[in-house]
């Protein structure tokens, strides 16, 4: 609305008209499940999740480590070759700190989504190269976190463990020595 | 590796099974507020007319899909009319066999113009035939909705 626009054509609804039962209408709740076939490259990888391996795979052309793996690169359109397992510990190159879920819930304590790069999954020539994932064990502020720190993974326990990127916890920031 | 490689474990053979949450509230519009409301309040449809076209809307359209002509004019039509066509539906609506099957029919309420699509009760399927006479059967408590017509039966 505005000056000259002091209202839209058409019937406003208020959420208070539905509670109250002023207007009629139904309600319905679709189901929709799904399953997503992992496919070669991420069901090894987390089927390795699952065993607290991270791996990896390399593009014999780039020579990029690329994790979560793929089966071509991206880049050169080849075919990945050799599947390398890493440390697991890595460098913060981004994150965001979200006082929100996914689907709009607020969220008490924020989350940090990151992305991190893997140590031995660096990219050599620069741009890209990066693991999604949380961190974890650190204060949701912007002195707290930083770009360019150190972090290591905390694993779920084994027999908790379902092959899946929840697996890992979350990341927190290294203890150095 | 690269695009030969195959899945030899079968713990490396994964689908990520989940589910999306999808709410749907679903408003009937100013002509369908009040066809509902109808036949919740008075047990009785009520359709719009548009007298360019000559043609009467069952469920009524705030517009004609004619003329686009503002419709205004409503009339109650009665609670009965003929089986255009129908079919026999043996799944539900997750292709989960039926206990019995249902039927499905378009009918030509007397007096309207358009076609009107419900469910045929009190009678077996191979009983029904195109151009059979049938009214509807309102249920007792009616919440404003289309199962308020808890289907059309033979007349």
């Amino acid at each position: 609305m505005s000056e000259r626009i002091p209202s839209y054509p058409g019937t406003p609804l208020k959420e208070r008209d539905f509670t109250e039962g002023r207007v009629l209408h139904t309600w319905w709740v679709p189901k929709a499940d799904y399953a997503w076939d992992a496919g070669v490259a991420i069901g090894r990888f987390l089927a390795g999740l699952k065993e607290g391996r991270i791996l990896g795979v390399t593009c014999p052309q780039c020579r990029r480590v690329l994790v979560p793996p793929r089966m071509v690169c991206e880049h050169c359109f080849v075919p990945t070759s050799h599947w390398v397992e890493l440390p697991g510990t890595g460098t913060v190159k981004t994150f965001s700190i979200c006082t929100v879920r996914w689907d709009m819930e607020r969220l008490e304590v924020p989350i940090i989504p990151a992305v991190i790069a893997l140590d031995g999954a660096e990219a050599p020539t620069g741009g890209g190269g990066g693991f999604m994932h949380l961190l974890g064990e650190v204060e949701p502020t912007p002195e707290a976190v930083r770009i360019g720190m150190r972090v290591e993974p905390v694993w779920r326990p084994a027999a908790e463990r379902t092959a899946a990127i929840t697996d890992i916890l979350y990341f927190r920031p290294l203890k150095e020595g | 590796m690269g695009l030969t490689e195959r899945l030899r474990r079968l713990d490396e053979a994964i689908a990520w099974k989940g589910e999306i949450p999808l709410q749907n509230r679903y408003t009937m519009g100013l002509a369908g507020e009040r066809f509902f409301r109808e036949i919740r309040d008075n047990a009785r449809l009520m359709a719009t007319h548009c007298p360019n076209c000559d043609y009467t809307y069952l469920p009524p359209r705030a517009y004609c899909e004619r003329c686009f002509a503002e419709l205004t004019e409503w009339v109650e039509v009665p609670a009965r009319g003929t089986v255009y066509a129908y079919t026999v539906v043996h799944q539900d609506l997750d292709e989960q066999p039926l206990p019995r099957p249902r039927l499905a029919a378009l009918i030509e309420i007397e007096g309207c113009d358009s076609l009107f699509v419900h469910c045929l009760g009190e009678v077996e399927p191979e009983e029904v035939y195109i151009g059979m006479p049938v009214e509807a059967v309102f249920q007792e408590k009616r919440q404003g909705a289309i199962t308020d017509i808890a289907y059309f039966r033979p007349l």
